[in-house]
């Protein structure tokens, strides 16, 4: 839209010069870069790569909390939102306090993988990076940090391998998925799960059609409003398209691990009710007894808060924190509240429990 | 006004424009209503009511859950309008020269079946859309009836706006939270995924009359590799296991160890600094 043309349709003049100006700082901001810090491939399993990331020249000291951290992600988005710009990082919070973080990034599956399961996932995908960590680092036990799906995919493991997870940090990740303002769930839970596998791999794009449209005026509409009326700066618009391009690049989902996702956690609500079995063996939350941090969001719209709090009935762990910040799902990996107090936390947490 | 369906190749840039272009729309008609000495907000119902559906329409179409896979064009376009009364172009496999002989005449059969139903189902999610639009405008002309003068500010302008999408976001919400709504989607998605693997098992006939291999067989072979490869995994660690178990360690519980596909455990318990070890010094695996 041009400005001439706005100017002739709108009452208010002003409002559209103020639009047409967002406008252009959009177009200049259109090839903004995304994430930050460095990082090297250490190691890989079909398309899934764990990452090291290079310690920060300026920390220029070894924290006395060495154990290596590793962040699990979840499938169905980029790992790269937890490191989109410096100031809007918590990985770079996280190697300032002189941590030794790696990351997993799942990479985009194609046909070839449509048959790639859950079990693979957590236990070869995931638990071939923890081996990797341990053996590099000659440690007994790793400290993970899940997010979201990467959250429950870091239960199942730690309550499969409690001896390897010293200490559990769970962001955003729900854990009953029948809570009642669960409108995902609600959608999901009359899903053919047979048809999704036998459907083949699952585009991105679908799935962030399904998210948007559980708030669409406000997810599609509406929050560009806000933006093309606020007369934001050109930095403010370079952050929003950063934002944008995230949540718009989503990986395609394999067939068999997105069909038992839907079958086992949102129509079963296997975590909560214990019935979940992963290569032959049981998957319970009380096997999970090595400190716990819970990080969630009280403004979710996708994991709402009592989907997530609903760990603390279930982890068998003694030493279980959690922390409420108040934001909604996506604003707690970038927004500057919960930029200013997620990392504080998750990084106080295991200093204190070095 | 075009629109891009959130999901399809999504451009932020594009969608940002279209979202300016419908917010002006949204103001010239607040202008109107209040274009007189004394607001007609009331007016506002049908107007207000139309852009919300008519964008819920192009925006939401077939539900988000595979409309795209199933090649089925979104409600409310052209090419969805077309295609409300025939078979999508995907589907015109049948006039391949093939003959008879290339398919049995029950799957295209079972095909138009399925599209049939998806029409209708399209139709009775238009339907929710239409109440979710119309709820809307009469929630914001209730809650706007108040005030007396017409927006003068651009503040007011914008303070309306909240108003109307507080209003259109409540009414979708009360809708999409009820049973009979995620029922629809369900069945919608459901299928839109019949249709997808019916129109895949037609595309393995041709597949197979040409010679080729189909994605069943890879499929078949696929999970064979994977058999394969967790059988090797298996054997290559069971000797790495027992020898561990013989080696002076740090004595712990057996299941620490190995899990029960045979995963190694670590290799050293030596406490040390891990930030200073070499990444490059590996630990060495007992010969078999």
């Amino acid at each position: 839209m041009k400005a001439s043309d706005a100017e002739r349709s709108t009452p208010f003049p002003e409002l559209t010069l103020r639009i047409a100006d967002t406008l252009s700082r959009l177009a200049r901001a259109r090839d903004v870069a995304v994430g930050c810090s460095l990082k090297r491939a250490v190691w890989k399993c079909g398309k899934t790569t764990l990452y090291h990331y290079l310690p920060l020249p300026a920390t220029g000291r070894v924290s006395r909390h060495t154990r290596p951290l590793l962040i699990c992600f979840a499938l169905v988005n980029r790992p790269y939102v937890l490191d989109l710009q410096p100031d809007r990082s918590l990985v770079r919070r996280l190697l300032e306090a002189g941590l030794s973080v790696y990351l997993i990034d799942w990479g985009d599956p194609d046909d070839a993988d449509r048959l790639l399961d859950l079990e693979e996932y957590i236990e070869r995908h995931l638990g071939g990076s923890v081996r990797h960590i341990l053996e590099s680092h000659e440690s007994e036990a790793l400290d993970l940090l899940g997010v979201c799906q990467g959250g429950v995919l870091s239960l199942c493991y730690s309550a499969l391998n409690p001896h390897q997870v010293a200490n559990l940090i769970t962001l955003t990740t729900p854990v009953d998925f029948h809570t009642p303002d669960n409108l995902l769930s609600k959608w999901v839970r009359g899903l053919d799960s047979t048809l999704i596998g036998a459907s083949g791999n699952v585009p991105g794009e679908m799935l962030n059609g399904l998210f948007l449209a559980l708030m669409p005026f406000r997810l599609a509409q509406h929050k560009y409003v806000r933006l093309l009326t606020s007369n934001p700066d050109q930095r403010t618009v370079e952050d929003f398209v950063r934002m944008e391009k995230w949540i718009f690049d989503s990986p395609p989902q394999a067939a068999a691990a997105l069909a038992q996702f839907v079958r086992w956690f949102y129509q079963d609500n296997r975590l909560v009710h214990g019935t979940l079995e992963l290569a032959g063996r049981r998957v319970l939350l009380g096997d999970v007894r090595s400190p716990v941090l819970n990080l969630y969001a009280l403004e979710d719209h996708i994991v709402p808060p009592a989907a997530a709090a609903a760990l603390r009935h279930f982890v068998g762990s003694p030493d279980y924190s959690e922390c409420a910040v108040a934001t909604g799902h996506i604003g707690m990996y970038v927004s500057r509240a919960a930029g200013a107090e997620v990392p504080g936390r998750i990084i106080s947490w295991l200093k204190k429990r070095g | 006004m075009e629109t891009s369906p959130p999901g399809a190749a999504f451009k932020p840039d594009v969608a940002i424009s279209e979202a300016a272009e419908r917010f002006f729309e949204l103001l010239k008609t607040f202008a109107t209503a209040a274009s007189g000495a004394q607001p007609e907000w009331s007016s506002l119902a049908t107007p207000l009511a139309t852009q919300f559906e008519q964008w819920l329409r192009l925006s939401q179409s077939a539900g988000p859950w595979f409309a795209a896979a199933a090649g089925v064009p979104a409600a409310g376009t052209a090419a969805g309008t077309a295609a409300a009364g025939f078979p999508p172009a995907a589907w015109s496999f049948a006039s391949l020269p093939l003959g008879a002989a290339a398919a049995s005449a029950g799957e295209p059969q079972r095909a138009l079946e399925l599209f049939s139903r998806l029409g209708q189902l399209q139709a009775q999610l238009a339907a929710h859309w239409s109440e979710v639009a119309n709820t809307a405008a009469q929630r914001f002309v209730a809650r706007v009836g108040g005030t007396s003068a017409a927006p003068g500010s651009v503040d007011q302008a914008l303070k309306l706006y909240e108003l109307w999408v507080d209003c259109a976001e409540e009414a979708y919400a009360a809708t999409v939270h009820r049973s009979d709504f995620a029922r629809l989607q369900a069945d919608i998605a459901n299928t839109s995924a019949a249709l997808l693997v019916e129109q895949r098992r037609y595309a393995e006939t041709l597949t197979r009359a040409f010679g080729l291999p189909t994605r069943g067989e890879v499929d078949a072979l696929a999970a064979q590799l994977r058999e394969l490869r967790r059988e090797l995994a298996g054997r290559a660690d069971a000797p790495a296991a027992s020898a561990a178990t013989g080696r002076e360690r740090t004595a712990r519980p057996a299941t620490e160890r190995t899990d029960a596909r045979g995963a190694r455990g670590p290799k050293r318990t030596r406490p040390k600094d891990a930030s200073r070890a070499s990444p490059r010094k590996r630990v060495r695996r007992p010969r078999r």
